[in-house]
């Protein structure tokens, strides 16, 4: 036997055995990409990177063996650095798209390609739910929207983007007109009392999913109606005031109070609010430099200072975002922002930890280079079984205009590739990355793989990109004597695991498919159901 | 692949497997052989090579796509080698490789001429530094050639092809003036290069012509490479006489002012000859790389005088393959005392004492090495030697295995047998075609005079060696890696612990040295460990052999005690700087070493003082660098060196070494940012911290160092100037008012971005320039600006 120490614990194992190993039995959790339980190590990905205190050296536990008298750190400052890192390199040469870029660039961060995915099964009801989950007013968006998301759609540089805004209006107005919008059940009520300054698309916002959390909303406005901006400075051609009340009414029926007419400074004082309410929500929209002074929070000459990931201020138990924040006028941004802050309340009546919101760890491939695409509309469609073929010309389409509906909605939303990964949830180079903070962009530079899909096979899908070159596959196909197998190919930076002598992964992979779809860590590896899954309603 | 256009006879790859086994450890052997066959490894040739041997497709894929010598696409007629080591790099190699795609029309995705007839690669160090840059087309080697000098080396070496074969000359049969003495030629890789081998057969055909009988020897590198190819006429009776730089029209002129003709008749009958030939050789092009002679070279003595030969024992005198004159000179004493005299633990502990340290670079101690395998327990013992140079600009071990293969050797079984090992392999490079050659050569002398094989010496020892011959990958010098090569796979490293000493070739104790280290050995055992120790410093026992190279008056192969300091070398041995310019830094150890600064000059040589400055001892690449040098550039050249190297296998390595050159190359392009220098610094160090093998680990030395000592360097090019005047992206030519109108410039511009205007002041169209520099070299009145 011989004794070491992992992390000031003693230990004694076996000879041979792996720090990694010895880890694990200390119940230590010691990250890794490359290496399984049962297959020889191969020290790729250098996750597992510990430190060895007599050396001074960082080592790679999968495959180090104990040595006698070993002192070992496995969760030191250094060690954690040297972890992230290896993430950021990793993710600078993967090339995909953790989330698809409609959502990622959605400022209310909406599940664009689920929507569309249940549009085009028919199940506008659950769209809808899809929808409100981040959006409270989908209606009015989807009469007044920016529409960033259309504008990163990776099909709008090929054939138009997908239609998003005017199908989440189509949902959304089905709703309306079904004489019983969605009401999502509330929690039981807390107790807890929010001050709500503003009623434009931000205070709405906010109120909406405070109420669903059981927080008691009072909305305080200095105009007679509720919309602030959404109502007195918007065009009704854009936007009918009907539709707008009806979205309005909603967060009515969950509970909120509108106290109109009620001004800063007039009215209202800031300090009874403070003192009256649990929290308070400045969404004033923005405001003349001249008024900033009135909130008694930081601010700077032209918007109120936040904190970027919980927009608390300065001051104790005051929120803000929307136009006051960021001054501008994007609807969608103070819509997504009137959802964080709730988020972000609720956690401070409950005395929870602000979130800390970090999405730079997701991978991104950015903008496509000429040609990468089609190939891969062209295996979506493959995949889907359905010929290449839009059910109306996009191009033109002003997604302002309403009236998407029936067959053609179903059409439209069958036209998204569900661009996000379809091994978000088992992606353990994401799942480490966020765990270490890593930033996917840090060594991202011009040079990157090409973006492609390999579907020789009956059910496995290949992506190159996404491969980290942590030869699972490799291994588990030599250990498992499939006849040709996978192998790396080429040496260095330029790397690829491939079937053998120009092979397909149809020979390749004839008994280890599912096996090393499974290991697959980094999502390179997927079968056609689970792409299929992601795409198609698979009853 | 496109296969279509080969013909594969099956029974010619049925015929090597057959001559190279079956074996899945056979296949980089296999592979060398189906390549010469076919210029490149048709894809059926590959098939039918796992149908009829143990080897797998995916090992034949992993392997044939890891090792950089192996083709997969055909090739055209004619190879065309652009040496990109460093020296070549550093005196403008690039630019000839852009002249010569330009020249031949090739597609920037491809590498062969749209006629099939020239295949342009870039090459790992070919190891004729002094001669930079370095051309071969196939065995033809062109030395200082320039971009605009590029269709004169085609238009050469299309007009001696087409000689080849007429030149066949009748031999004389009359009876020949029988001379005592010898003339030594030196048949060194760089001699070679450097044409000597045209110049042994001109002084064959010579002294056949003068009717003089005297042996012609050859012998192995003298280490003034510089001087390449070197003549020393070594006459009974007449004082040794050296004549360097001889080109084979030079050589009539030497037999004649030794050997004159005795008769009237025979004289003129000589100048006819002459005339005769002088005639034929009219039809030949105009080549503007022959050297003047140079009788009886000056600095030689300053250039030999600080040397100390123990590696290199005899340079310049030895036949590399003759055995009997390297048993005269107390070869095989060494071998014969530790047989019939020493036990293994006597020798072992005579090189403790030596204070011997390994040579491939870290400098670990031999004698603890060879003791660790002795002690290991194992079914059976290896021995390796190292042989796998790969730095750009080093040539020691290539220079050591080509003229004292038997030294290495003596120096092998002394290991040995000193470790227990029966078995062992020399892995050399397969760019080193003379080396391998010469080794296959003096093993095979060695097995017929029964120094190899069973019982040797008459004593229970009994040892073979056999040759590897690598592929081309730079990290086969990680021993761990070169262990895995021999095994037939691809060459990623290996996680140490276990070391090879206790676990390495098929998991059996294994001793893996250095050339120069083994070649250290059978001196050592015969002068005896405190002669050796005598040497060097505290630390760093007995002798180094370094590549010296760059911009220095006196390059070429050099042995120096420890200890020496490096100002010592480049202005003592190496003469100081060409050109009259200034000492700016040498870069040390290649790859894995660092640029030390002129400041530094009085750092001795020795393992712990170049590590302490940053740099290391790394295998002996020594390269000299001017103020007209960008020491950006420098650290960019040897990091796309390592980054294209790297196996691929570790993270940090195979991504980390990409990214930083990613940042090195926007910087050099001028589009650095201030960041970017703190973003160069923490990844090198995060790269060194996490890199699995010594390759990544040291990759980032170059540039370490760089920013420490030249760290205003980089920030000129941020603002997007290159002080050096190196870096493409960031200088502009222009002609200033000395132009004289004489229009050369515009004769050699390769793109004519220069409008021909006779007697007017020229012109260059920047946005057209590729900063080929070739109008610069060519002005006569220096007007040509670079800013």
């Amino acid at each position: 036997m011989i004794s070491a120490q992992i992390n000031q614990t003693p230990i004694e194992v076996p000879e041979g055995t792996t720090l990694l190993q010895a880890a694990r039995q200390l119940d230590i959790d010691i990250p890794t990409l490359c290496y399984l339980e049962g297959l020889p190590h191969f020290t790729s990905c250098m996750l597992c990177l510990v430190k060895d205190v007599e050396s001074d050296k960082l080592v790679a536990s999968c495959s180090m063996p104990v040595a006698e008298g070993m002192v070992v750190e496995t969760d030191s400052e250094e060690v954690h650095a040297a972890r992230k890192t290896a993430l950021e390199l990793l993710m600078s040469d993967h090339v995909g798209d953790c989330i698809a870029p409609c959502e990622r660039t959605c400022p209310a961060h909406m599940n664009i390609p689920l929507m569309n995915k249940h549009i085009e099964a028919g199940r506008d009801r659950e769209a809808l739910v899809t929808v409100k989950q981040h959006i409270a007013l989908p209606a009015v968006l989807g009469r007044i929207c920016a529409a960033p998301c259309e504008n990163n759609c990776y099909r709008s540089r090929i054939d138009g983007a997908v239609s998003i805004c005017a199908l989440k209006c189509y949902v959304a107005d089905q709703d309306l007109a079904s004489g019983s919008p969605y009401l999502p059940a509330r929690k039981t009520p807390s107790g807890k009392r929010v001050a709500i300054i503003g009623s434009g698309p931000t205070g709405l916002s906010a109120a909406y999913y405070l109420q669903l959390d059981g927080h008691a909303c009072t909305i305080f406005d200095d105009h007679p109606e509720p919309g602030g901006m959404l109502r007195y400075g918007v065009a009704e051609t854009d936007l009918p005031r009907d539709i707008l009340d009806l979205e309005i009414d909603v967060i009515r029926k969950l509970g909120a109070r509108f106290d109109m007419q009620q001004q800063i400074g007039l009215q209202l004082s800031l300090a009874e609010l403070r003192e009256t309410f649990d929290a308070v929500v400045l969404a004033t929209g923005q405001v003349p430099p001249e008024e900033l002074k009135k909130f008694e929070v930081d601010s700077t000459t032209k918007s109120v200072r936040v904190d970027n990931a919980t927009f608390a201020t300065s001051t104790e138990g005051i929120f803000a975002g929307g136009g006051v924040v960021n001054p501008g006028k994007m609807a969608v941004r103070s819509v997504g922002h009137g959802r964080s802050i709730a988020i972000s309340v609720d956690r401070y009546l409950w005395n929870q930890v602000l979130p800390v919101i970090n999405n730079r760890s997701q991978s991104r491939v950015g903008k496509l280079r000429e040609g990468e695409l089609l190939p891969v509309i062209e295996a979506m469609h493959d995949l889907k079984r359905l010929t290449y073929e839009r059910e109306f010309e996009r191009t033109g389409l002003d997604h302002s205009v309403v009236g998407i509906a029936g067959a053609q909605a179903i059409g439209e939303s069958g036209q998204c590739l569900q661009c996000g990964c379809a091994s978000f949830h088992g992606c353990d180079l994401r799942i480490y990355s966020e765990q270490y903070g890593a930033n996917a962009q840090r060594f991202k530079g011009e040079r990157r793989k090409s973006v492609e899909r390999i579907l020789d096979h009956p059910f496995v899908v290949y992506e190159p990109g996404k491969c980290i070159q942590c030869g699972l596959c490799v291994r588990i196909t030599e250990a498992k004597g499939e006849d040709l197998g996978l192998v790396f190919v080429g040496r260095g930076f330029n790397v690829r695991v491939e079937a053998p002598l120009n092979g397909t992964m149809d020979g390749a992979l004839q008994k280890t498919a599912r096996e090393c779809i499974a290991a697959c860590p980094s999502g390179a590896l997927l079968s056609r159901d689970m792409l299929c899954e992601k795409m198609l309603d698979s009853g | 692949m496109p296969d279509s256009k080969t013909d594969i006879n099956l029974t010619d790859i049925d015929t090597i497997v057959a001559e190279h086994g079956h074996a899945a450890s056979d296949v980089i052997a296999i592979l060398h052989a189906v390549q010469q066959r076919y210029r490149y490894l048709p894809e059926q040739a590959l098939r039918r090579v796992c149908e009829i041997s143990d080897i797998t497709p995916a090992a034949i894929s992993g392997v044939s796509t890891f090792y950089s010598q192996f083709r997969h696409r055909p090739a055209g007629e004619h190879f065309i080698n652009v040496c990109t080591g460093t020296a070549c790099h550093v005196k403008g190699a690039p630019l000839v490789v852009d002249a010569i795609r330009r020249e031949r029309h090739i597609a920037p995705d491809n590498d062969t001429d749209p006629d099939g007839q020239f295949t342009v690669q870039k090459v790992a160090c070919l190891g004729c530094c002094t001669l930079a840059p370095v051309v071969q087309i196939d065995s033809v080697t062109y030395g200082h050639t320039k971009p605009d000098g590029v269709r004169e080396v085609l238009t050469d070496f299309t007009w001696r092809t087409t000689q080849n074969g007429a030149n066949g000359k009748s031999r004389s049969t009359s009876k020949k003036q029988k001379v005592a003495g010898e003339v030594r030629v030196g048949l060194g890789s760089c001699c070679v290069a450097g044409g000597s081998a045209a110049v042994r057969d001109a002084l064959v055909s010579s002294l056949d012509n003068a009717r003089v009988d005297v042996s012609v020897k050859r012998v192995g590198c003298v280490g003034m490479c510089h001087q390449t190819p070197l003549v020393e006429m070594n006459l009974t009776g007449q004082p040794s006489t050296l004549y360097a730089r001889v080109q084979p029209d030079d050589v009539e002129q030497i037999i004649q002012r030794h050997f004159r003709p005795k008769t009237l008749g025979q004289r003129l009958n000589r100048r006819a000859t002459q005339w005769l030939e002088s005639l034929l050789l009219n039809g030949a092009p105009e080549q503007g790389k022959r050297h003047p002679l140079n009788v009886r070279d000056k600095p030689v003595a300053a250039f030999l005088g600080r040397q100390k030969h123990i590696a290199t024992e005899n340079c310049g005198v030895l036949d590399p393959l003759d055995l009997d004159e390297y048993r005269g000179f107390g070869g095989f004493q060494a071998l014969q005392k530790c047989l019939l005299e020493l036990s293994p633990q006597a020798i072992i502990e005579e090189i403790k004492q030596s204070g011997l340290r390994g040579r491939g670079g870290a400098g670990f101690p031999s004698g603890q090495k060879w003791a660790i395998v002795q002690a290991a327990k194992g079914d059976k013992k290896y021995i390796i030697c190292n042989g796998d140079e790969g730095d750009p600009g080093a040539f020691m071990d290539r220079m050591i295995l080509e003229s004292y293969p038997y030294r290495v050797i003596e120096g092998m079984m002394v290991a040995a047998f000193a470790v227990g090992a029966d078995e062992g392999y020399f892995y050399i490079r397969g760019e080193y075609p003379l080396a391998l050659a010469r080794v296959r050569q003096a093993l095979a002398t060695c097995r017929e005079a029964g120094l190899l094989g069973k019982n040797i010496l008459g004593s229970d020892f009994s040892l073979d060696l056999k040759i590897v011959e690598g592929g081309g990958a730079f990290v086969c010098g990680e021993e761990t890696a070169l262990i895995e090569s021999i095994e037939g796979k691809r060459g990623m490293p290996r996680i140490r612990p276990p070391f090879p000493a206790h676990s390495g070739l098929w998991g059996q104790p294994t001793l893996v040295n250095n050339t120069e280290t083994y070649a250290l050995v059978p001196w050592i055992m015969r002068r005896g460990a405190a002669a050796f120790a005598e040497l060097g410093t505290e630390k760093s026992k007995g002798t180094k052999v370094f590549a010296l190279a760059g911009k220095i008056a006196r390059g070429g192969l050099i042995e120096v005690p420890m200890g020496i300091t490096i100002r010592e070398i480049v202005e003592e041995i190496g003469g100081g700087i060409a050109d009259g310019r200034r000492f700016k830094a040498v870069q040390i150890g290649g790859p894995s070493g660092g640029c030390i600064p002129a400041e530094l000059g009085h750092t001795s040589i020795d393992f712990e003082a170049l590590q302490e400055v940053g740099a290391m001892m790394g295998s002996g690449g020594l390269l000299v660098l001017d103020d007209s040098d960008c020491m950006v550039d420098i650290a960019r050249y040897f990091l796309s060196f390592t980054q294209d190297q790297s196996c691929g296998k570790c993270t940090f390595c195979r991504v980390g070494t990409r990214r930083m050159l990613d940042i090195l190359e926007r910087i050099c392009a001028g589009k650095g940012k201030p960041s970017d220098l703190d973003d160069l610094e923490s990844l090198s160090h995060e790269v060194n911290g996490g890199s699995l093998c010594g390759l990544g680990k040291t990759a980032p030395n170059p540039i370490l160092t760089t920013l420490k000592y030249f760290r205003k360097e980089y920030e000129a090019h941020i603002q997007g100037h290159c002080p050096a005047g190196k870096c493409a992206e960031l200088i502009t030519y222009s002609i200033n008012d000395d132009c004289i109108g004489c229009t050369k410039c515009a004769q050699v511009c390769p793109v004519d971005c220069i409008p021909m205007r006779p007697y007017e002041i020229h012109e260059i169209d920047s946005s057209v320039c590729t900063r080929c520099d070739s109008c610069r070299q060519v002005c006569p009145e220096d007007a040509v600006e670079v800013n």
